[in-house]
């Protein structure tokens, strides 16, 4: 966890923290489906990403814990949801 | 990579993706949970689809409160990850005082999910009867069910960094130990993002 120590700005966290906060007050005003679900994404991003550190791990580890999530995932929302319609 | 390399990679002794196996739990964890989180979404987007009586959420709930609810579960994701990166820097005084912050948050965050179930319940909703769809109770069971599930992990959050607090103040907290609770909470704060979009806003 070295990179870590050494690329660790506490001020990082915060820009992270501005960013979601705009975007999450930004979501209460879109009424387009498409683009809160872009806004879902983009929040979840940067969670993952310097929240959780993913950033700073192996990229290995990165495909190993998000490709079986999304295609779960994808699965659940893409494939099986919709069949609601269909009822 | 080579048969040797895999061997000498997952033979043993190694940790194969270079964390230690205390984090490769908490991320089994935390992707299972998520997909305990992902289920319930996705129930809840059929359920909403086959559904031709479902009620405008903005007409049920006070979306700047909802607001309020998300900025302080962002801002104590903040405070969480501010103390984890303080205690890699081994300043523990700060790390104690944004992991206090993180738990004021959360035990924030639960008061106002309890008032807004209070709410809720206030105006006749009950787990199988909605007042704003009365043929249709699936919106209020999923609301139960989604918020009453996600404050159920804010609260075992708090307590756990509760825990690591009082072993920080007796000085016995590592810096391990805040970024698994810290994985732990950022987590919960990613539950929430989904539910708040996908629940309350789309």
């Amino acid at each position: 966890m070295s990179h870590l120590d050494v690329a660790n700005p506490y001020r990082i966290y915060w820009i992270a923290w501005l960013c979601l906060l705009v975007v999450t007050v930004v979501m209460l005003f879109l009424g387009n489906r498409t683009l809160l679900i872009l806004g879902i994404s983009f929040k979840a991003i940067v969670i993952c990403l310097w929240f959780m550190h993913l950033r700073y791990e192996r990229l290995d580890f990165v495909l190993y814990i998000l490709v079986g999530m999304f295609a779960t995932a994808f699965v659940l929302f893409g494939l099986i949801a919709p069949d609601g319609l269909a009822m | 990579m080579t048969t040797e390399s895999i061997g000498l990679r997952w033979g043993g002794g190694v940790s194969p993706f270079g964390i230690s196996w205390q984090k490769m739990f908490m991320w089994w964890f935390i992707v299972t949970d998520a997909l305990l989180f992902a289920s319930f979404l996705a129930s809840y987007g059929f359920n909403r689809l086959a559904s031709d009586s479902w009620p405008d959420q903005s007409e049920v709930f006070h979306m700047d409160f909802i607001a309020a609810m998300t900025f302080v579960l962002i801002t104590s994701s903040a405070t969480m990850a501010t103390a984890v990166a303080a205690s890699r820097r081994g300043d523990s005084r700060i790390a104690l005082r944004f992991l206090l912050l993180t738990i004021v948050g959360g035990v924030c965050f639960l008061g106002m999910q309890a008032y807004e179930w209070s709410m809720i319940i206030g105006e006749g909703a009950r787990i199988d009867y909605s007042p704003w769809s009365p043929g249709e109770p699936g919106f209020v069971s999923f609301f139960f069910l989604i918020t009453g599930f996600h404050g159920t992990h804010v609260l075992i959050g708090a307590i756990v960094l509760a825990c690591v607090a009082i072993k920080a103040r007796r000085g016995k907290a590592t810096a391990d130990g805040y970024e698994l609770s810290g994985l732990y909470w950022h987590f919960v704060d990613l539950v929430w993002v989904f539910v708040f979009g996908c629940f309350y806003l789309i």
